[in-house]
């Protein structure tokens, strides 16, 4: 499903023009269906993966593969197709400010051309889902930091993606809306969707007990089955 | 297709209801170019009626002699009538112009002389009029011919012809100076009008954003924001476009005098479809393009 070979990654740190190694030779395999956790310290590299997933960012080398796409050969204006295919749950939520809950699942559908009249109905299941049926036409500024995220889950499920990336989804939760994000997202994978989720608590990662890949200044250091938090 | 486009305009129309305060500052942005753009359109009036207003006061007259009959100089008119410069030529008596005197000076000292001598001494005249004030010397050519020499008692055009000079060259400077001052103000206007757009567009960078991530496409993303920019230049040009209707008609008197006799109301609803179609050009246009450019930025794949 989702495939990095050898896979390096570089940023331009500083005006001096000096590059930051933010991946440096990274290979794994996840396939169909798995829950997969990226552990690490800030700046290890976690987000570079799931930005390199979503083809946010391209590698400077190696491959990194979708469905056996290499996204270094996605075409300029073609990277919306495969975006299409993965759903992104990200910690500051990042909803549409001037649209509706209803609104913001709804644009992912609308986007990619979705017959409108079942739009509705779509909307309606998922959000039922996440359970913010009595917060329909609420804005984001009048939600708290747990439905707002539920927003987000509801908006990376409401296509029905292969792969859900979810980048820290529980940083700005407290304990008891964490719970209820990784529940959510359990949900989404007893469906068969994959799950790539980066964290940093030490609770969720033991809790889970699924695959774990640790990482630390770019590299893999751990990648276990059934892992435990290692730092 | 007309599902898609009814969805972009959809998002564009909440967009721009909801976005209350950037709307306001969008559209006063446009307002403003628009204002510009009438106001410049109604300045090249303005000086198209002055020029016109000059050149209708540059005329050539032709006297002739004394012995020369009625008949021959309005079969004279008729040759010069032909000229492919002539606008108008007319014929004044020795009668008339010597009415036209006595009108031009009452309670004039000229005027008891004239009385005094108790004859008229005016001569007939042939009054022309060129369709360019330039074009009087062919004018005075023409009567130069042998057949007329014997026959014209003074051509008036030696006194004349640096006053016509002078005027004409005023008149093509002023027409100049409205080229330049409207080139100059128009690129003013679409330079501020660019970049408030890009300002607004630029708040809202982190919203398309999330929008690729999302997975949406681009032409999806810039739909609703060219609707967002034409809808606010729209709102613009039709708000120009009534105040400069109640404002030129509440002061129609008051301007007729200070711009010498310039009817501002009487052209503005005169070419009230061309002004409309102008204030709708500027706004809507000025809308798009910088919306277009203003979303560009941030829609690199």
């Amino acid at each position: 499903m989702i495939e990095f070979k050898n896979v390096k990654k570089k940023y331009p740190a500083n005006s001096l023009r000096e590059e930051k190694m933010a991946l440096d030779d990274v290979s794994f395999n996840i396939k169909q269906g798995e829950f997969v956790t990226l552990c690490g310290r800030s700046g290890a590299g976690k987000t570079t993966i799931l930005k390199l997933v979503s083809c946010e960012e391209k590698p400077s080398s190696g491959e990194v593969l979708i469905e056996n796409q290499n996204i270094c050969d996605i075409k300029k204006g073609q990277t919306c197709f495969l975006r299409q295919k993965v759903g992104s749950i990200f910690q500051d939520y990042k909803l549409l400010s001037y649209k509706t809950v209803f609104e913001n699942v709804a644009y992912a559908l609308e986007a990619f051309d979705f017959d409108g009249d079942k739009i509705e109905e779509e909307v309606m299941q998922v959000i039922d889902l996440v359970g913010l049926g009595d917060k329909l036409n609420c804005l984001p500024r009048e939600l708290s930091g747990g439905e707002k995220q539920r927003v987000s889950i509801a908006r990376a499920l409401i296509h029905r993606p292969k792969v859900i990336l979810a980048d820290e989804p529980t940083g700005n939760l407290d304990p008891y809306h964490s719970r209820d994000v990784i529940k959510v997202l359990l949900k989404i994978n007893e469906a068969g969707s994959t799950i790539v989720l980066s964290t940093h608590s030490k609770d969720i990662v033991n809790a889970l007990k699924k695959r774990v890949i640790t990482l630390e200044d770019g590299r893999i250091i751990r990648d276990e089955e059934k892992g435990r938090f290692f730092l | 297709m007309i599902k898609y486009i009814s969805k972009i305009l959809k998002s564009g129309w909440v967009n721009l209801k909801r976005q209350g305060f950037l709307t306001l500052t969008t559209s006063i942005v446009i307002f403003i170019a628009v204002v510009l753009g009438t106001a410049l359109f109604i300045f090249q009036g303005g000086v198209s009626f002055m020029t016109d207003a000059i050149k209708d006061k540059i005329d050539v007259s032709i006297y002739f002699n004394e012995q020369v009959s009625r008949e021959e100089i309005l079969k004279i008119r008729e040759e010069v009538a032909k000229l492919e410069e002539v606008n108008k030529v007319s014929y004044v008596s020795p009668e008339e112009a010597y009415e036209n005197f006595v009108e031009t000076h009452q309670n004039d000292p000229y005027l008891e002389s004239l009385e005094a001598i108790e004859i008229n001494p005016f001569l007939s005249s042939l009054v022309v009029q060129t369709k360019e004030p330039s074009q009087y010397k062919a004018i005075s050519e023409f009567f130069k011919k042998d057949e007329y020499v014997s026959l014209v008692y003074e051509i008036d055009d030696y006194k004349r012809g640096t006053i016509i000079d002078r005027i004409s060259g005023m008149s093509d400077g002023i027409r100049n100076i409205g080229i330049f001052l409207t080139l100059f103000l128009s690129f003013i206007a679409v330079t501020v009008t660019l970049n408030t757009l890009r300002v607004s567009i630029y708040s809202q960078r982190e919203e398309i954003e999330i929008m690729r991530l999302v997975g949406a496409k681009n032409s999806f993303i810039r739909g609703p924001f060219l609707i967002q920019g034409a809808m606010c230049g729209f709102f613009a040009a039709i708000l120009c476009f009534v105040l400069f209707f109640l404002i030129l008609f509440s002061l129609k008197t008051n301007l007729e005098t200070l711009f010498m006799g310039f009817d501002v109301f009487s052209f503005y609803r005169n070419n009230i479809i061309t002004i409309l179609l102008l204030q709708l050009l500027i706004g809507v246009g000025l809308g798009l393009i910088s919306s277009f450019f203003a979303v560009r930025k941030y829609l690199k794949d």
